[in-house]
């Protein structure tokens, strides 16, 4: 369990990128073009450069976040799109990553910082 | 411009860019990347035209500017750092941690077949080809008299005039060692008990001759020889550690047979040397000392020294020869009267090893063949994984990896896993080393410098990584060669793929080398057994033996030995379950040829001796005084040690003074008294009369199964013979008895040394124990490569089963059935055994040529053995085939036909 956490702490801050991909990965396999529209989709303003996101994805397939996964069934397929799906340890950065965000955001909120939007 | 062509043309754009990445990432990522680029150019030009479109070929280009040559800066993949080989062995380290059973299997494999090669080349490495540790070993010769012209001998010591002769020479030979050895009481000082160790005798010349001087002290020097010197003595290591070990013993006085000598040096720890034997293994010492007698004034018949010479440096071996023939020249004229008794040079190493030779030759080519089995197990192995893995090589064939690329991974998978092997079993051949000389026996030359050192661990590791380099180029170059067509039309049709005829090949190059391993296993075997079930001319089982010694410090009469003798015999046959006491000189299978140059020497002594009027005699004065071995015994020794009487009576209890008896063997009784019985005749033993009272087998000496010398029995006490061995019949456990035995000697007095205890069986298996071992080994070495080809087969006829599994069920929905079907799969597996059966036939004929020396009473064709080894190896192969083949009864032809 130990181990775990060191090894879970060892990717944490995860860097934008990387959060972006693995909360599209959290919905299920992706390919790169995919994970794009995701976070375009969430209002971001700065979406990554192609580039940017593909090293990202050949990083952390390196670290063992996500893998390369299987094709999806060959009416669907592109033979040329590579498909991503999270990995257990993603799974577990991936949470560590939002409830260390959350707790920012909460102190965030308790400073002040934050006032509640009206809603 | 239409849309389709703008996207086609921001396609070509979005390629061009990724010009900036470095290769790998590119070959990897680009067509994905290009991909995503084109998805968002049509996105861009749906929402807002040519002018988005624009930006996004700006926005690509920054990007690909900014992360190209970022990627190639700090890769995102860390063995991308590395290079090709880098990456590659990584992803083979990759694919090997993902495949844990192939790795165990195949460690396994390597760890025992790679260790035994490994203790076996160890073995050989040290004994047969490693420098003895003295100055230019290789100028240094054993001289050795033929005594053919005269006698039965070809390999006999020299007397003292022989060595001196050599030494005056000169030329060629620069110096020469009159070696002698003898067990002699040894105490540490006044009032401690005496041991019996063994002392060399030489020459002062020995130490500067092998080029080797005392750790501590000094060695002899010609001073220390002649009359009136006080004798001196330099200490083994080993026997200077057993006493403590001290520098101070240098100058001190040590007891040698009661007498005092002054210990002058301790030889160092590494010092290893052996007397070369005339008959019998090397004999190594505990203490040496140097004659008191002046070599040249010696009986030129008392031939009881070994010979060592040395000769300038690189003199060739045929100068030598005809050096040391001149020497003979001279002696055969001065001392045999011309008779023709040459003196020949054995090199120091040929002559120490050239007993375990033939054996060790045998054990290290048939590691060899081993080896090879090995490899090609190793092979098919991969060779396997590798058809797994056809698709994936075709398909990167296919989008561009070159050919070199697949065959380096494939060689660094085999490469790797011969690496761990070769480690693996260099750690397994030292434990291995380790235990096969705990059991080794005690006579075995050069066995103290057999271990595994860093160079023999490195050539295993070397000789792994080669094996798995081999064993990893077959299928190698058949990954290189797969291309896509290729496989999608050996995947369409139900042919096989192309690796089959090199799996085929495999199989059977392992069943032909199985075939000759096992062949030789089963003579070596069958020699062994052979040998086990040979009559040693004695019943060993419940014979205990004991030497005793009566140094004649204490016992210096005759008269008090004999009657101390007495008394020995009569307390062991006191010890409960002891049925019979006997003693002699020499027992069977222990016995040496002892030096008889002290008062009590006279062990199985070899005499000439001579059947006056015997109608056997041919009128030639050498065929007519046969050299035999003497072996003096007590009373109803034939009977205590169980050996056969054929005619006449034995010794009684009874000594009858004047009268001195004497049993002579059936060899002897066969030439001298072809028609008539001996017994009542008279033989002559040093210039007297005996009679001979019977005729007896032999009770072997030297080998288990056969006849060695002459023998003639004497009566110990006639002859003052000792110290004894004696010999006990018991009914009980004989190996329990040792410390009763032992302790009943000390009781009768605690200056009697008792020495060899051991049971007869233990003499017995010590002398069939090379034997043993080697059976043990090869026949290790035959089911190892029978098992590995047993593998073979399976995984041939089972990849087999799954190919033809159309082809199968076809045949059964047209009709056949399933035995039929069984037959067909199992005829392919048996072609393949009698294809490798017949190419190994040859080699079994090779092979017997290479163990006839070491085989006894076994022809290396014999006609029994070969049958059952192929008719084993028939069956095992046979069973291999079946079990697989067997998934042919589970063929449903609808089912299957339905599922293609």
């Amino acid at each position: 369990m130990d181990r775990d956490r060191r090894g879970v702490d060892r990717h944490l801050p995860l860097p934008r990128v990387e959060f972006h991909i693995v909360l599209s990965l959290v919905a299920g396999e992706r390919h790169g073009y995919g994970i794009i529209q995701d976070i375009e989709a969430r209002g971001e303003t700065a979406v990554p450069d192609v580039g940017t996101m593909y090293r990202a994805l050949a990083r952390m397939v390196e670290s063992g976040l996500i893998e390369a996964a299987r094709r999806p069934g060959p009416d669907r397929d592109d033979e040329r799109r590579n498909y991503y799906r999270l990995t257990d340890a993603g799974l577990r950065v991936a949470r560590a990553e939002a409830r260390r965000l959350e707790a920012l955001t909460h102190a965030a909120r308790v400073s002040g910082l934050l006032t509640k939007r009206a809603t | 411009m239409s849309a389709e062509r703008l996207l086609n043309l921001s396609e070509r754009w979005f390629r061009l860019l990724q010009r900036l990445y470095p290769p790998d990432f590119r070959d990897e990522m680009c067509p994905a990347v290009v991909e995503t680029y084109r998805d968002r150019a049509r996105e861009a030009l749906n929402a807002g035209g040519i002018v988005r479109l624009a930006v996004l070929w700006m926005r690509a280009a920054a990007d690909s500017l900014r992360n190209g040559p970022g990627e190639r800066l700090r890769p995102a993949v860390s063995w991308r750092r590395n290079g090709n080989w880098g990456r590659d062995g990584e992803l083979a380290i990759r694919r090997l941690l993902r495949a844990p059973a192939l790795v165990i299997s195949v460690v396994g494999t390597l760890t025992v077949g790679l260790g035994l090669f490994a203790v076996v080349y160890t073995v050989v490495q040290k004994i047969l080809f490693e420098q003895m540790p003295y100055q230019d070993p290789n100028d240094l010769y054993y001289v050795w008299r033929d005594y053919g012209p005269i006698q039965d001998l070809k390999r006999g010591m020299l007397s003292g005039p022989d060595v001196a002769e050599l030494q005056k020479a000169g030329g060629i030979v620069e110096a020469s060692v009159g070696i002698g050895r003898q067990l002699q009481t040894f105490a540490a000082g006044d009032g401690t008990d005496a041991t019996e160790i063994a002392v060399m005798f030489a020459t002062p010349n020995l130490f500067d001759v092998l080029g080797v001087q005392p750790a501590l002290g000094r060695g002899f020097a010609a001073g220390d020889v002649g009359p009136g010197r006080s004798p001196t003595i330099v200490l083994t290591h080993e026997l200077w550690n057993r006493l403590g070990a001290s520098p101070a013993i240098i100058g001190t006085d040590i007891r040698l047979q009661g007498q005092p000598c002054t210990v002058i040096g301790i030889l160092p720890p590494a010092f290893t040397f052996a007397r070369n034997e005339a008959v019998g293994p090397p004999q190594r010492a505990d203490a040496y000392v140097t004659f008191n007698i002046n070599l040249a004034e010696g009986n030129p018949a008392s031939a009881f020294y070994s010979g060592l010479i040395r000769v300038r440096r690189g003199t060739s071996p045929e100068v030598v020869a005809s050096a040391v023939n001149a020497v003979g020249r001279v002696v055969d004229e001065r001392d045999f009267q011309g008779r023709g008794l040459k003196l020949y040079p054995v090199a120091l190493k040929s002559d120490l090893v050239s007993g375990v030779r033939p054996a060790l030759l045998v054990l290290g080519a048939a590691s060899v063949l081993l080896l090879f089995v090995l490899a090609v197990n190793l092979a098919s192995v991969l060779l396997a994984r590798a058809a797994q893995r056809e698709h994936e090589f075709a398909v990167s064939r296919a989008l561009g990896a070159n050919g070199v690329a697949i065959v380096r991974a494939t060689l660094l998978e085999g490469g790797l896993l011969g690496l761990i092997g070769g480690v693996a079993a260099a750690l397994a051949a030292t434990w291995g080393t380790s235990t096969l000389m705990a059991v080794a026996p005690m006579d075995l030359p050069r066995r103290d410098a057999v271990a595994v050192d860093w160079s023999i661990g490195a050539v295993v590791v070397g000789v792994g990584l080669l094996l798995g380099l081999l064993g990893a180029a077959a299928p190698a170059v058949w990954a290189a060669r797969v291309n896509l067509s290729s496989i999608l039309a050996s995947s369409a049709v139900r042919g096989g793929g192309g690796q089959g005829h090199f799996r085929r090949g495999m199989v059977v190059t392992q069943v032909a080398l199985s075939l000759v391993l096992l062949a030789t296993g089963g003579l070596v075997v069958r020699s062994f057994e052979r040998l086990l079930q040979a009559a040693p001319g004695f019943r060993p089982h419940g014979l205990v033996s004991v030497r005793v010694r009566m140094p004649p410090e204490f016992v210096p009469k005759p008269a008090d030995v004999i009657v101390l003798q007495d008394r020995v015999e009569a307390t062991l046959a006191g010890l409960p379950g002891v049925t019979g006491v006997s003693a002699a000189s020499a027992l069977p299978l222990t016995s040496r040829v002892q030096a008889a140059f002290s008062p009590e020497a006279a062990a199985a002594a070899q005499s000439q001796i001579r059947f006056p009027r015997a109608p056997g005699n041919t009128g030639d004065a050498d065929r007519d005084a046969p050299l035999v071995d003497v072996i003096g015994t007590r009373a109803n020794y034939v009977e205590v040690m169980g050996m056969r009487l054929v005619a006449g009576r034995t010794f009684d209890r009874l000594r009858h003074e004047g009268v001195r008896e004497a049993l002579i063997d059936r060899a002897l009784a066969t030439q001298f008294f072809p028609r008539g019985n001996p017994v009542g005749a008279a033989v002559i033993f040093r210039d007297r009369p005996l009679a001979i009272v019977g005729v007896v087998e032999q009770a072997h000496l030297y080998e288990v199964h056969r006849d060695g010398r002459p023998q003639l029995y004497v009566r110990a006490e006639d002859w003052g013979y000792r110290p004894l061995f004696y010999v006990m019949r018991t009914t009980r456990d004989a190996s329990a008895m040792i410390p009763e035995v032992r302790s009943a000697i000390l009781r009768i007095d605690p200056h009697l040394v008792p020495g060899y205890l051991q049971t007869m069986d233990e003499v017995l298996d010590h002398a069939t124990r090379r034997q043993h071992i080697m059976a043990v080994v090869i026949s290790g070495f035959a089911v190892g490569a029978l098992l590995l080809a047993a593998m073979g087969l399976f995984g041939i006829v089972s990849a087999s089963v799954t190919r033809r599994r159309h082809e199968l069920a076809l045949r059964l929905a047209v009709g056949a059935d399933h035995g039929r079907v069984l037959r067909l799969v199992l005829l392919e597996g048996a072609g393949l055994v009698a294809m490798g059966m017949l190419i190994g036939a040859p080699g079994i004929y090779i092979a017997g040529q290479l163990i006839r020396g070491v085989l006894v009473d076994v022809s290396p064709t014999d006609p029994a053995t070969l049958l059952m080894v192929a008719l084993g190896l028939g069956l095992v192969a046979m069973i291999a085939c079946y079990v697989p083949a067997r998934r042919v009864l589970g063929i449903d032809p609808a089912l299957s036909l339905r599922m293609e």
